[in-house]
């Protein structure tokens, strides 16, 4: 079927025939997803900003950086794949959610960084509270209320393992160079009360 | 300083830059994948706003406004190589164009960081980020589908054999190549054939895909001269066909 | 950019009867409490699949929304309209994106979503299945559709469901570029030369009925719609969102000296409220159900960006990367 258009760039699509009898997406055509964190300034921490469809996890950083930070300020990104993201129960009121995290008992092998997350307030974003060493998710988040707590009310934990993220390294830095620049993108740039003004009083 | 040597290298980089960002502008909601979408339209708005930049260097050095010069134009006077205008085709091709002439981008403004003409350097300096994105992302994307499936390969190095000459063509040399250098301005169309090449080789190295042979391709050269493929004109006649319903009004 | 509409009617299956109590009891003591919903709670069925509905469908409007204005990017007038252009269409692809996750993480896959949407079993929000025929109308969208949306979208951010709101905080933060940059396009057009004027004009006539049923027809007040509303699914009804709309917008337009098409518009100060000619919603009706001009171009074209993607995204399958829901 040839589609015909107001838009140009509709009229040069190619035609493609049996487009009108596609029933089905093929039933594979669909990526995992990376879970996208963003640090807006040097020295704030990271929160979480949301998900990327992705092959994998490379790409999700590549894409998680126009997705998620083209706009207002950023230092840093990193991601991780939604399956290594362990999550605690989510609770309310005055329940802190690590009183309900039991010890993990004995070590089960080598111990391995986790990043530890904290959901402070219902509806907004998880934080990147800091590291700890352990040799189960469980365990991360049982020691992550000893070390990390620092006497906040926490609702819902994530923790998962440091070595399955992938960073922004240091000479990526500058990737968001030119990010303050792009004020075409800012409502600031659209300024017309003078020429509005002008008008009216003609008017 | 040669303003006229400084003026035709600034043309055909800005040229070059406006109308790669308008064709990868028309994939916007097109694309592959959602994210993918978002990525290569950020990366077009790049490209237009460099050369936006260029064109603003251009008016400092007495030419006319930027919007003017970008939609009062006619084919013959611009100085884009051909590679930028061929239509986008598939993603394959786009892909594939966005590799190369980004790659040649990105050494040039790298070049260029070391330019006499501090504004140019000064520029080449601010944008070396976008430019890591833009290098990033091709470079990520011929990895990965440069060694997938049989149809990518496939893709890719159909593409690349169609894009090769077009490429080429990049790097026609000025008529002032030799002040260019004396004077320190940029390095020469030459040397940055030769970062490029080393580049491009270096990846598709590791791909499953071949660089046709530089010394059996003839380069599609022209475009800095004002010859033009049959596709510029309509792309030109598209791009200001609102601006000049009025060029005298403000939009 | 995102209106009412029909969303609400006739969900079934569903019945607040079967649900347990106790835990019924908790979840609306927490919307009473004015706490938010995350994806991992209780929730009743009916609750997860209204949003899900609510949600997909607008994310569905953003992704196609991307259409009519994406007609004009390749002939926006000059670089500060092409940048911005080019910008804003990406937005709309991005609030897709963005709410697409949202509407994720409550269980149903973006790829079963989408599947939907080219299907045509998912609807979008009408006025995208008109057509943009001159740049003034692009003008239009990006002032004014972009504004109803806004009208709606704040009120949803308000809305009970964590993911959602998050994601409506991004766009309305992102939404403010795209009102700002529309008015700015218009108020050049309404101060600019004749042609442009009339222009504006033109793309006035043409749009004002798609935008008095953007926000839908007057809600029935059923128990079931008191029920969403209790439970901060919807946040207003759509008479009372197309009434902020007109009471924000109408005297801008005046403003500039253009005239909207409805004789009977006015406001009633004793009420407060807006009068106008009754929309013709039998045509809702029909454009909705795929009768209107563009619908079929705009399903065309995202079944021609799927198909025509479909080779990159089966060469990067592999077996380890595995599909789960998103998190938050």
């Amino acid at each position: 079927m040839k589609v015909v258009s107001l838009d140009p760039r509709v009229n040069r699509l190619p035609e493609i025939s049996g487009i009108d009898s596609i029933s089905r997406k093929a039933p594979l055509d669909q990526f995992g997803t990376y879970e996208v964190f963003v640090q807006p300034k040097e020295g704030k921490p990271f929160q979480h900003e949301g998900i990327v469809h992705a092959p994998n996890l490379e790409l999700a950083f590549l894409l998680a950086k126009e997705t998620l930070t083209r706009r207002f300020m950023c230092s840093s990104i990193f991601v991780t794949d939604t399956r290594n993201v362990f999550v605690s129960p989510t609770t309310e009121n005055d329940q802190n959610v690590y009183d309900l995290i039991p010890s993990a008992g004995p070590a089960q092998g080598n111990a391995r960084p986790y990043e530890i997350f904290h959901l402070f307030k219902r509806g907004k974003q998880h934080v990147h509270a800091g590291q700890v060493a352990a040799t189960s998710p469980q365990e991360a988040m049982w020691i992550g209320g000893q070390s990390l707590r620092a006497g906040k009310m926490i609702y819902n934990v994530w923790a998962a393992p440091t070595d399955t993220f992938r960073f922004t390294r240091d000479e990526e830095r500058d990737l968001w160079l030119t990010l303050p620049e792009k004020k075409f993108r800012d409502a600031a740039a659209y300024k017309a009360g003078d020429k509005l003004k002008t008008f009216l009083e003609k008017k | 300083m040669n303003t006229a040597a400084l003026k035709e290298l600034l043309y055909k980089m800005a040229d070059d830059q406006l109308i790669l960002g308008h064709r990868n502008s028309e994939w916007t909601g097109f694309g592959p994948l959602l994210e993918e979408d978002i990525a290569f339209s950020s990366m077009a708005q790049d490209k237009v706003g460099q050369s936006y930049a260029l064109y603003q260097l251009l008016h400092a050095l007495g030419e006319q406004a930027p919007d003017t010069v970008a939609f009062t134009r006619n084919a013959p006077q611009f100085h884009n190589c051909q590679f930028v205008e061929l239509p986008n085709e598939e993603y394959d091709f786009s892909l594939i164009r966005h590799f190369l002439f980004d790659t040649a981008e990105a050494v040039r403004f790298d070049m260029l960081t070391q330019s006499r003409y501090e504004p140019l350097a000064q520029l080449a300096k601010k944008i070396r980020g976008e430019l890591r994105y833009h290098t990033l992302h091709a470079n990520t994307w011929i990895r990965q589908l440069g060694s997938a499936t049989e149809e990518s390969i496939s893709r890719l190095q159909a593409a690349l054999d169609k894009a090769f000459p077009f490429a080429l063509g990049i790097f026609e040399p000025s008529p002032f190549e030799d002040q260019l250098i004396e004077e320190q301005l940029f390095a020469g169309e030459q040397a940055l054939r030769l970062r490029w090449l080393e580049r491009v080789q270096t990846i598709l190295a590791e791909t499953s895909l071949h660089l046709p042979d530089v010394t059996l391709t003839t380069p599609e050269f022209g475009g800095r001269n004002g010859h033009h493929t049959e596709h510029l004109q309509p792309l030109l006649d598209e791009m200001s066909a609102v601006f000049r319903i009025d060029p005298t009004a403000e939009w | 950019m995102y209106g009412g509409g029909t969303i609400f009617e006739n969900i079934k299956g569903t019945e607040l009867e079967n649900e347990d109590p106790g835990q019924l009891a908790a979840f609306e003591a927490r919307i009473d409490r004015g706490e938010k919903i995350e994806p991992r709670d209780w929730m009743p069925a009916l609750y997860r699949k209204q949003l899900i509905r609510m949600i997909e469908q607008h994310a569905h409007s953003e992704i196609i929304g991307a259409l009519p204005e994406g007609t004009w990017i390749t002939r926006a007038p000059g670089f500060k309209r092409k940048m911005a252009l080019m910008a804003k269409v990406q937005d709309e692809v991005g609030h897709a994106q963005l709410l697409y996750s949202a509407a994720e993480t409550l269980g149903k896959p973006r790829e079963q979503m989408i599947d939907d949407l080219i299907n045509g079993k998912s609807k979008y929000s009408n006025i995208f299945n008109y057509p943009a025929f001159t740049w003034a109308d692009s003008c239009f969208i990006s002032w004014l559709v972009d504004a109803g949306a806004i009208v709606n979208q704040l009120a949803n951010a308000k809305g009970s469901y964590g993911p959602y709101c998050r994601a409506l905080d991004r766009i309305c933060a992102e939404e403010s570029f795209h009102l700002k940059y529309g008015h700015h396009c218009v108020i050049y057009l309404a101060t600019g030369t004749a042609i442009q004027r009339a222009m504006f004009q033109e793309a006035l006539d043409r749009w004002w009925a798609p935008m008095m049923h953007f926000f839908g027809p007057s809600d029935n007040i059923s128990a079931h719609t008191e029920t969403l509303m209790r439970w901060k699914v919807k946040m207003a009804t759509n008479d009372d969102m197309r009434n902020q709309f007109l009471d924000m917008y109408v005297p801008k337009i005046w403003e500039l000296g253009f005239t909207i098409p409805d004789p009977n518009l006015r406001k009633n100060e004793t009420t407060g409220r807006w009068e106008y000619t009754e929309p013709d919603w039998d045509e809702f009706k029909r454009v909705i159900n795929g009768d209107g001009p563009c619908n079929k171009e705009r399903l065309a074209v995202r079944r021609i960006a799927e198909e025509r993607g479909r080779w990159v995204r089966e060469a990067l399958q592999s077996k380890q990367n595995v599909y789960v829901t998103p998190l938050a």
